[in-house]
């Protein structure tokens, strides 16, 4: 993938889900159509904390769910970093498991700014991975 | 009718690309099984080596997680879907 395009809308959905989650992390889901980005999942953060974040699975479950149903595409997974840049962290690279674009929303500045990363590894149960950034495009 | 097991992106490489597959029904440790049949490799991505789910993999029975039923005991009949999650974590 040469670059991850977020239509506008997207990208203000995923940062206004990532604000209204502080002082916690937030995380969700976008899906594709036709390699299009349709919409956005807002998930709970199970984790509760401003330092770690996992996808409630029964949240996941029926997001999945819904994808198969309207024939859409997981397009990546986004989550926030509160006080810290947009770049992976040590535990992102370890828990990184989907193979699509971890985005990450960083609130450190305002405005908010959204990066994305391909977490690549052997074995999708390795904790060591290369990070190989995607530009990402925001569409007006 | 069969057991329509769901396969999430970060498997389709041992799938030849296929979101779906269908088994036979059984418990889900015969679907692995099945799995790693069809799939060579398959179980060594779900199991770990005691034989156990890896913590990162959820599997959900129609619309209920295993682990809160009788993990790979649980039963699995004809009709029934099985859907295979990648846990999705980080900080």
């Amino acid at each position: 993938m040469r670059e991850l395009r977020l239509p506008e809308a997207v990208a203000e959905d995923m940062v206004a889900h990532c604000l209204e989650g502080r002082p916690n992390e937030a995380c969700g889901i976008i899906a594709s159509s036709d390699g299009e980005v349709v919409k956005v999942f807002r998930m709970t953060n199970a984790d509760a904390s401003p330092v770690r974040y996992s996808l409630d699975t029964r949240e996941q479950f029926a997001a999945y769910e819904k994808l198969d149903q309207e024939r859409w595409d997981l397009a990546g997974v986004f989550h926030s970093h509160t006080r810290t840049d947009a770049f992976p962290s040590p535990t992102d690279v370890r828990e990184a498991r989907e193979d699509v674009p971890y985005i990450i929303v960083s609130l450190a500045q305002d405005p908010a700014t959204i990066r994305a990363f391909r977490i690549v590894k052997e074995n999708w149960t390795d904790a060591e991975g290369d990070i190989q950034e995607i530009p990402v495009v925001v569409e007006g | 009718m069969a057991v329509e097991v769901r396969i999430p992106t970060v498997f389709r490489k041992y799938t030849d690309g296929r979101s779906t597959v269908e088994l036979e029904s059984g418990t889900i440790g015969d679907l692995v099984t099945q799995l790693e049949g069809r799939y060579p490799g398959m179980r060594e991505q779900l199991l770990t080596p005691e034989g156990q789910l890896h913590r990162f993999v959820n599997v959900y029975v129609n619309d209920e997680d295993a682990r809160y039923l009788d993990k790979l005991d649980t039963k699995v009949s004809d009709g029934d879907t099985v859907s295979l999650l990648p846990s999705v974590a980080g900080g």
